[in-house]
C-alpha cells in the first residue's frame, strides 16, 4: 500500500510538472501582456483581443498553410521512402546490407548544425540551375528532411517481428514484389506507420533551424519562424505570442490525440 | 503497381517542366530586381516601423523604387547571415540589414567583401562619435548609424520622496551614492532598487563604457580584463549592490519588464529603448523621471552617460546596392524632418546630431512629470565615450558571467579577472 502511495505521489508531481507549462500557455493566451509578465494564473477575457492583434500584425494563415503543406508532404514522402528502405534492409538478403545499415546509423551521430553550411552551399549551387528546388523554396525545406536514418531504423526494427511467411504466400499467389509490399506489408504495419507519421509530422511541424536559414521571403514563412519573430520586439506582447503558440500547438496535439492508440501500439512494435 | 510507377514518372516530368518554366521567370526577375530592394530588421514596433517611415519619406525622392521590409528576429538574422555568408552564397540575401553594434565588427572582419562601403555617402561628423567605431573598419564607413542605446536611470519619484529624496538629488551621482540612496529607499518603502538577470551583464557593460573602457583593448581584439580598472570597479559595485540586498533577481526579459510594471523596483538603469515598456503601465503616469546614468567612483575618466545596445544599417554587396545606399543616405543619413517623424511616431532617438534641433526632440512628456526626456537623451548621447566593441563581446561576457558568480561566492577579484583573461585569450585566438 505504501509503495502505491509513493508511486502515485511521484506520478502526480511528474504530471503537474509536465502539464503546467501547457496550462500556463493556455491561460496566458487569454490575458493581457502586462498580466502575463506579472505571472497571472487565472484565465482572463482577452483571448479574442489577442487573436485580433495577432491576425492584424502577422500573416498567420499563410504561415499555417505553409507549415501544413511542408509537414504533410514530408510525412507522406518519409513514410514511403523509410518504410521501403526498412523493409528492404530486413527482408532481402545481401552481404553488404549490414555494412550499409551501420553506415546509415553512423549518420545519426552527426548533428545537423555541422551539416547546415555544406547543405546550404549545395542548395545555393542548385539554385543557379534549378531554382524550383533551390534556396527559398518549400522543396528545399522538405528534401533534406524527407527521411532520416532513425525512421529507417525504426521501420527495420518493427519489420523484424513481421511474419515473413505471409510474404511467401503472397509471392506464391502471384503478387509482384511491389504488390507484396503495398498489399500485404503496408496494411499489416498500420500501427508502425501511425507512430512514424506522428514522429515525422511533429518534427517537421516544429522544425526551426533549417527552414530558418533556407527560407528568405516572408511568403514562405513557417509557424515556428513566425513565433520567433513575434518575440523579437524590444517590448513583446506576451498575450499575443502565447495565442500564436496555442494555435501552433493545436494541429500537432490534435493529430497526436487522434492517433494516440496506434502510436502507443506502434511504439510497442505489435503486429496484428 | 505499375500505376504507382507511372504516377512517379509523371510527377518527375511535371517537376522538371515546372522548374524550367520558373527558371525563365527568375531570369526576367533578375533584370528588373534593381527596382526592388529588401531590408531585414527585427522588432515590428521599432526598427520595422522606422524602416517603413523611411520608405514613406523616400517616396518623394524616388517613387519607382520598391522597398520590401522583412521582419526577422535578431538571433535569426545573425544565424541566416552567418550561414549564407560563410557558404559564400549571396542568393536570397537582402540589400540592407540591421546589425547590433556589439556584433558589427565580427561581421565586418569575417566577411569584408560582402559589405558595401558607405564612405562619402553621409557625413560622419553629423553623427554621435561613439557610433563610428563599431560601424567602420580600417577607416572606412560600412554602417549608417541608426538608434542610440543611450542609457538613463529611470526612477520612481514617489518612492524617492518617501525616502526623503528629490529628483535633483539624483542628478549626476556615482554608484556609491546610488547604493546609499537605495538603502534608504528600501528602508522607507520596502522596495528594491533594480532587477538583475545573473546571465546578463548589461549593467557591467554600461558601467565600463561610461569610463571609456571595454572588454577589449582599443585594437578590438586583445582581451582587457585583468588590470582593467573600470571593469574591476564595476565588479565591486555589482557585488556591493547585491550585498546591500537592493536587487530582485529575474531570469528573463518578461520578468525584467514585470519588475517595473508591477512597481517592485524604484529604478531601472537601462537604454532609452525601454521607454515604451515603462509607459505601457499607464497607471504609473507622472510617477517616473529619468536622470543621467550614475558614473563610476574612483575612475577619473568616468562620465554620467553610457550606452546599451543600439544598432546600425548595413548594405550588402549584392545587386541593387547603389539604390540601397542612395535610399539610406537620403533618409537616415541626412533628413532632419524624417527624424522628427521617427521620434513622434515611435519614440526612436537617432544618433543624427542635427535632428536634435527639431521640434519633436523638444517636446515634454507628461508620463515623466513633464520632463523633456528626448532632449535629455539627445544631450547624453553626445557625451557617450567612444569604445571599440571589437569582436567577441558576447563570448567574453559568457566567461565573465561565470567569473562574476565565483567572485560573488568569495573568490578574490584580481584572481577572478586574471583567470577570465587567460580563458579569454585562449578562446579568442
Amino acid at each position: 500500500m505504501s509503495k502505491r502511495i509513493f508511486s502515485y505521489t511521484v506520478l502526480i508531481i511528474a504530471s503537474i510538472v509536465s502539464i503546467f507549462p501547457f496550462l500556463w500557455m493556455i491561460v496566458s493566451s487569454t490575458n493581457k501582456s502586462v498580466d502575463v509578465t506579472k505571472g497571472r494564473l487565472l484565465p482572463g477575457t482577452h483571448f479574442i483581443e489577442n487573436l485580433q492583434n495577432l491576425l492584424n500584425t502577422v500573416d498567420l494563415i499563410p504561415a499555417l498553410i505553409n507549415s501544413t503543406k511542408i509537414s504533410i508532404i514530408t510525412t507522406v514522402l518519409a513514410m514511403l521512402i523509410a518504410s521501403l528502405a526498412g523493409y528492404g534492409f530486413e527482408i532481402f538478403k545481401s552481404r553488404t546490407k549490414d555494412f550499409l545499415f551501420n553506415f546509415l546509423l553512423l549518420s545519426m551521430m552527426i548533428p545537423f548544425a555541422a551539416l547546415m553550411v555544406p547543405l546550404f552551399r549545395m542548395f545555393g549551387t542548385i539554385s543557379q540551375s534549378v531554382p524550383i528546388i533551390g534556396i527559398d523554396t518549400k522543396t528545399a525545406v522538405i528534401l533534406p528532411t524527407v527521411t532520416t536514418a532513425f525512421l529507417i531504423f525504426f521501420f527495420r526494427q518493427s519489420t523484424k517481428m513481421f511474419p515473413k511467411e505471409i510474404l511467401e504466400a503472397g509471392r506464391i499467389d502471384g503478387l509482384t514484389e511491389l504488390g507484396v509490399f503495398f498489399r500485404i506489408y503496408v496494411p499489416t504495419m498500420k500501427t508502425t506507420y501511425a507512430a512514424a507519421a506522428i514522429i515525422t509530422f511533429m518534427a517537421s511541424w516544429n522544425s526551426y533551424l533549417w527552414p530558418l536559414v533556407i527560407l528568405q521571403s516572408p511568403e514562405n514563412q513557417t509557424i515556428p519562424l513566425l513565433i520567433s519573430n513575434l518575440g523579437s520586439s524590444y517590448s513583446p506582447d506576451f498575450g499575443m505570442i502565447m495565442t500564436a503558440i496555442v494555435i501552433a500547438t493545436l494541429p500537432a496535439a490534435l493529430i497526436f490525440f487522434i492517433m494516440q492508440k496506434h502510436f502507443v501500439a506502434g511504439m510497442m512494435g505489435s503486429v496484428k | 503497381m505499375k500505376k504507382v510507377l507511372a504516377l512517379f514518372l509523371v510527377s518527375i516530368l511535371l517537376l522538371t517542366a515546372c522548374s524550367s518554366g520558373s527558371k525563365d521567370k527568375q531570369a526576367s526577375g533578375e533584370s528588373k530586381d534593381t527596382k526592388e530592394i529588401t531590408v531585414w530588421a527585427w522588432d515590428p514596433n521599432f526598427n520595422i516601423k522606422a524602416m517603413n517611415l523611411a520608405k514613406e519619406a523616400y517616396k518623394s525622392e524616388n517613387p519607382d523604387l520598391k522597398i520590401k521590409v522583412v521582419e526577422n528576429a535578431q538571433a535569426d538574422i545573425v544565424q541566416k547571415l552567418n550561414t549564407s555568408l560563410s557558404s559564400g552564397t549571396t542568393k536570397g540575401l537582402p540589400n540592407i540589414v540591421l546589425i547590433e553594434d556589439y556584433r558589427a565588427q565580427s561581421f565586418l572582419k569575417a566577411y569584408p567583401d560582402m559589405f558595401q562601403e558607405l564612405t562619402g555617402s553621409f557625413n560622419p561628423e553629423d553623427f554621435a562619435q561613439y557610433k563610428m567605431a563599431p560601424t567602420s573598419l580600417d577607416g572606412k564607413n560600412y554602417g549608417l548609424p541608426f538608434d542610440t542605446g543611450v542609457t538613463g536611470l529611470y526612477v520612481r519619484t514617489d518612492y524617492l520622496e518617501k525616502a526623503g529624496y528629490k529628483v535633483a538629488d539624483l542628478q549626476n551621482i556615482d554608484w556609491n551614492k546610488y547604493i546609499e540612496i537605495g538603502k534608504k529607499v528600501k528602508a522607507a518603502t520596502g522596495k528594491v532598487m533594480l532587477t538583475q538577470d545573473p546571465k546578463d551583464l548589461g549593467l557591467i557593460r554600461m558601467m565600463i563604457q561610461s569610463s571609456g573602457a571595454w572588454y577589449l583593448k582599443k585594437d578590438g581584439v586583445t582581451p582587457d580584463l585583468a588590470g582593467n580598472a573600470a571593469l574591476k570597479e564595476a565588479f565591486k559595485t555589482y557585488k556591493e549592490i547585491l550585498d546591500a540586498d537592493l536587487v530582485k533577481p529575474v531570469s528573463d526579459w518578461s520578468q525584467f519588464v514585470a519588475g517595473f510594471n508591477s512597481g517592485d523596483v524604484a529604478t531601472v538603469p537601462t537604454g532609452n529603448w525601454i521607454t515604451p515598456s515603462i509607459k505601457s503601465e499607464a497607471s504609473q503616469s507622472g510617477k517616473w523621471a529619468v536622470v543621467p546614468m550614475p558614473k563610476q567612483s574612483g575612475i577619473a575618466s568616468s562620465v554620467n552617460a553610457s550606452n546599451l545596445g543600439g544598432s546600425s544599417w548595413y548594405v550588402l554587396n549584392v545587386p541593387g546596392k547603389e539604390k540601397a545606399v542612395d535610399f539610406l543616405a537620403k533618409t537616415f543619413g541626412s533628413n532632419v524632418d524624417f527624424y522628427q517623424t521617427l521620434n513622434k511616431e515611435i519614440g526612436a532617438i537617432g544618433t543624427y546630431k542635427p535632428a536634435a534641433e527639431g521640434e519633436a526632440y523638444k517636446a515634454s512628456d507628461d508620463f515623466f512629470g513633464g520632463q523633456k526626456i528626448i532632449t535629455d537623451f539627445a544631450n547624453w548621447t553626445e557625451q557617450i565615450p567612444q569604445v571599440n566593441y571589437g569582436l567577441h563581446t558576447y563570448a567574453i561576457e559568457d566567461i565573465l558571467a561565470v567569473g562574476m558568480q565565483d567572485y560573488l561566492k568569495g573568490k578574490d577579484l584580481d584572481k577572478v579577472l586574471e583567470d577570465a583573461q587567460k580563458q579569454a585569450e585562449e578562446q579568442i585566438k
